[in-house]
């Protein structure tokens, strides 16, 4: 996925990337971001873009545009200028997942089973019950689903998720409502998942650190600064990340 | 006490009929046209909304005038013959109630479409799987606006009484013959079909609490 030129402007606040471009594929990793932002470390030699990344990392301060930017990515909303290239990938290959996820009216069972359901896939039931499994929900499955606590509503979008295999999923604070045996659960299933690229947005900075291999620091609607996680969080270059830093 | 046999029959059949039949023609108007009304942007929107909402509170008389202007022998639709008949009632309520549902159904719609359909990309739904949803995510809210339709269509009396005329065996219906049976001085009788009319939109709310879908919501946080 690459996105050019991106703008998004609203009344007290604009979007503007100058190019990001995550492509995760076998046998070629590209990760890129230009930036219009003065002092961009994206050219600074200290963040190499050479490594095989599978899961990345879109961190900033609140109103920097990191669900914005997703947003775009996801094709839920359109940029006021600019293009996204989706290099192959349509919309059934793409999902993001809320801090608070929409449920549908209906029980969990459904809910997780809706992707299948508009893909006209039969639901394997033994898949069905790892994920409930997984998520804790294995004896809520018909339960409605919006009677689940903050947490589960979380687990429960997020194996719906899981369920359809998308090839690149946006995660927008999926872990926030999570308990922490939890959060490591679906963590370790993240990183197990092969031929998926994430895109997690979080303050949570022990996830980014544990999960993501790659990150982008947003400040006021632009990158500022990108790079491996270790490298980046150990050695922020910055003012503006090395402030973040110390407040996460 | 005719009037509470065979003639009341009639008249709650034809109350009926007429009812059902503008609700259905004012949901199949109103409830695409609130959904596209939230959907569509286009310049003067909120004058669009503010109308629907004005008509939302028309008063039922100049309705049923405006109906009558156009169907009276010298008026545009004068060559159709339907003033004082069943149509014309039809078309006085549908006019009335279609602005309601379309008022509800946006209101619903602006509230959580967005979310909705947002929900249905991250899912890979195409638009028409989309649009399915938003009305299926919708359905409590697309009920009630049936249902306030229902009720409001069977409870009027100035614009079919101006459309209608009130003629015995033709375009009587409840809610006019009761204000006759009163202007008549025959209480009892006008209490009896108070009553029947009563009994029906309770019927109606009880048929709408089974069809609904049951929605358990809690703001616990367990």
């Amino acid at each position: 996925m690459k996105i050019s030129n991106i703008k998004k402007e609203y009344e007290k606040f604009t979007l503007s990337i100058k190019s990001l471009e995550i492509t995760n594929s076998a046998q070629n990793t590209i990760v890129g971001a230009e930036s219009n932002y003065p002092g961009y470390v994206g050219a600074a030699s200290n963040c190499p873009d050479n490594g095989q990344y599978k899961i990345y990392g879109i961190i900033g301060a609140n109103g920097c545009g990191k669900t914005t930017l997703m947003k775009i990515m996801a094709g839920i909303i359109s940029p006021s200028s600019g293009t996204v290239d989706y290099e192959g990938l349509t919309g059934r290959d793409i999902t993001m997942i809320f801090r608070k996820p929409y449920l549908l009216h209906d029980t969990v069972i459904n809910n997780l089973t809706y992707p299948l359901k508009i893909r006209k896939i039969k639901p394997n039931s033994e898949e069905i019950d790892i994920l409930l499994s997984m998520a804790g929900l294995q004896d809520l499955k018909n339960e409605y689903a919006l009677t689940l606590s903050g947490g589960e509503q979380q687990k429960l979008a997020m194996i719906r998720a899981f369920i359809f295999k998308p090839k690149l999923i946006f995660v927008d604070e999926g872990f926030s409502n999570m308990d922490i045996e939890s959060v490591n659960l679906f963590e370790q299933y993240i990183q197990k998942m092969s031929n998926t690229t994430w895109v997690l947005v979080s303050h949570q900075m022990s996830t980014i650190r544990r999960v993501c291999e790659y990150v982008f620091f947003m400040h006021k609607g632009e990158i500022t600064e990108k790079g491996e996680t270790k490298k980046v969080l150990d050695t922020p270059y910055t003012k503006e990340l090395k402030e973040y830093l110390q407040y996460v | 006490m005719n009037i509470v046999e065979q003639e009341t029959i009639g008249i709650i059949v034809l109350t009926l009929q007429m009812t059902l039949l503008a609700t259905a023609m004012s949901c199949v108007i109103g409830i695409p046209l609130g959904l596209l009304l939230d959907k569509a942007s286009f310049p003067g929107k909120r004058v669009v909304v503010l109308i629907n909402r004005t008509l939302m509170a028309a008063p039922p008389v100049v309705i049923g005038l405006v109906v009558y202007l156009i169907l009276m022998r010298n008026g545009p639709l004068g060559f159709l013959g339907w003033l004082f008949t069943f149509e014309a009632m039809v078309i006085a309520q549908t006019i009335l109630i279609t602005p309601i549902i379309c008022g509800i159904v946006y209101t619903a719609s602006e509230r959580s479409a967005k979310n909705i359909r947002a929900f249905a990309t991250t899912m890979g739904a195409n638009k028409i799987q989309t649009e399915w949803l938003v009305i299926k995510e919708l359905s409590n809210e697309i009920y009630f606006a049936a249902v306030a339709g229902f009720g409001r269509a069977m409870s009027e009396v100035g614009a079919i009484m101006i459309v209608g005329g009130n003629i015995r065996y033709h375009t009587r219906v409840m809610t006019t013959t009761i204000a006759l049976l009163r202007n008549r001085g025959e209480i009892n009788q006008a209490v009896f079909l108070g009553i029947v009319l009563m009994i029906i939109a309770l019927l109606v709310q009880v048929i709408a609490g089974a069809l609904r879908r049951r929605e358990r919501r809690t703001d616990e946080n367990f």
